[in-house]
């Protein structure tokens, strides 16, 4: 990317920033659907101990899930106003997707610091590994939002964005899954972790980002 | 000198054949007017200059000219931020540093309101989206009926800018469906009711 380009995100980031602040509405969305999944959860159980490979895989559902209510509006919100051809003609196109991208990251890193003392309160459960544990969000979140801009983006004009969004978003996203719930797992238990998944996630990511770029051009 | 060239563009709609063949040259310093019946193409005609419709057949080349800012009625500006935050956004986006009191007197608008710019009137908001344009300080200008929903005053210094604008070396393309639009005009291109060969 361009220094042009990532000034151009850099100010597409700032302004995300901004309006989503004035209006609250995605963030509100993600953060009630990951606070009534984690207190409904938590009432079915009844404080029973949850096996931790089942809580890190409950984790990834409600990261998943908060993430489908927010993510679609990235361009749908955009695209409502009025305001995307604006964009488009003023900001070139791989900025656009990166400010986007970059934005999402922020919401998703902040809903999760923000549901995850509810969730280790709620489970009982704590981080025995925290750099593991981090750099696994990290990856995951890294994964979720480039797959989700991209898919944003791919669902903008479709009439059914709704159902259509999380569709698409699911066989995307499911290869993180996998590696996110084993390393979650050691993280919660402090048991060794593969290091071998570590570096699946970061393989995939590192696709995930780049054919999110390619593609992107090739949307209107 | 920068100018658009338009080379043998056609552009069709379902089976409605708006443009065959089309030719066209837009040099810099000079403002285009471009009227037509409504449906005749005049909107399309702007958006195929500026490369944010590709035509059917044919091209579309800038030479020398490499940006384009825009003010119709399809492109909208952020209801959530305010009049300054709008216009320094844009700006930002095109590596520019706005003086925004500057451009706040010469387009009449008061920059330094609270109000959001979905509180505006439709007067005002065309006032920002012109100081947008102004803003960013682009090679070509697209004006979509730009003068609609404004009062005598917003006309008067949107016909003075173009002609600024012009001076300065601008590609200035205006579409209008108001005679009194086409004085700041150096030429008029009249399009045909129904599109086709012109």
């Amino acid at each position: 990317m361009k220094l042009s380009s990532f000034l151009q995100a850099a100010a597409i980031f700032r302004k995300d920033f901004l309006v989503g602040l004035r209006r609250r509405a995605a963030f509100a969305a993600m953060a009630m659907f990951a606070l009534t999944t984690i207190a409904s959860l938590s009432l079915a159980l009844g404080g029973a101990f949850v096996e931790p490979k089942l809580l890190a895989a409950l984790l990834w559902v409600v990261i998943f899930f908060a993430a489908s209510a927010g993510i679609s509006g990235t361009f749908e919100d955009e695209a409502a106003a009025g305001t995307l051809s604006t964009l488009k003609l003023y900001a070139a196109r791989q900025a656009i997707l990166f400010g986007k991208m970059f934005f999402t990251l922020a919401s998703l890193g902040a809903l999760t610091i923000f549901l995850l003392p509810v969730f280790l309160i709620l489970f009982d459960a704590e981080i025995a590994r925290l750099g593991i544990f981090s750099a696994t969000v990290l990856l995951g979140l890294v994964g979720i939002s480039a797959a989700g801009t991209l898919t944003a983006a791919l669902t903008v004009s479709a009439s059914a964005k709704g159902g259509l969004f999380p569709i698409l978003l699911f066989p995307v996203t499911l290869p993180i899954f996998l590696p996110a719930i084993s390393l979650t797992e050691a993280a919660f238990t402090g048991a060794e972790f593969s290091a071998e998944f570590l570096a699946a996630m970061i393989f995939y990511d590192a696709i995930l980002v780049t054919a999110a770029s390619i593609l992107f051009d090739f949307l209107d | 000198m920068n100018k658009i060239y338009l080379e043998s563009v056609s552009l069709s709609f379902g089976h409605r054949e708006l443009f065959k063949n089309l030719t066209l040259e837009f040099p810099a310093g000079k403002t285009f007017g471009v009227v037509g019946a409504n449906g005749s193409g005049k909107s399309t005609l702007l958006k195929l200059a500026a490369k944010i419709l590709k035509p059917d057949a044919g091209e579309v080349k800038f030479h020398g000219a490499k940006t384009v800012a825009a003010v119709t009625p399809e492109l909208k500006i952020y209801d959530t931020l305010t009049a300054a935050e709008n216009l320094n956004f844009f700006a930002q986006l095109r590596g520019k540093a706005v003086d925004v009191s500057e451009i706040g007197r010469r387009v009449g608008l008061d920059f330094e309101t609270e109000l959001r710019a979905g509180d505006f009137s439709t007067g005002m908001r065309q006032r920002l989206k012109f100081a947008i344009l102004l803003g960013v300080d682009a090679d070509i200008w697209i004006l979509d009926e730009p003068t609609s929903n404004l009062d005598g005053t917003g006309r008067e210094i949107f016909l003075r800018e173009i002609r600024g604008g012009a001076r300065g070396g601008k590609i200035i393309l205006l579409a209008t469906n108001d005679a009194a639009d086409l004085e700041v005009c150096d030429e008029v291109i009249e399009l045909p009711a129904g599109g086709g060969d012109f």
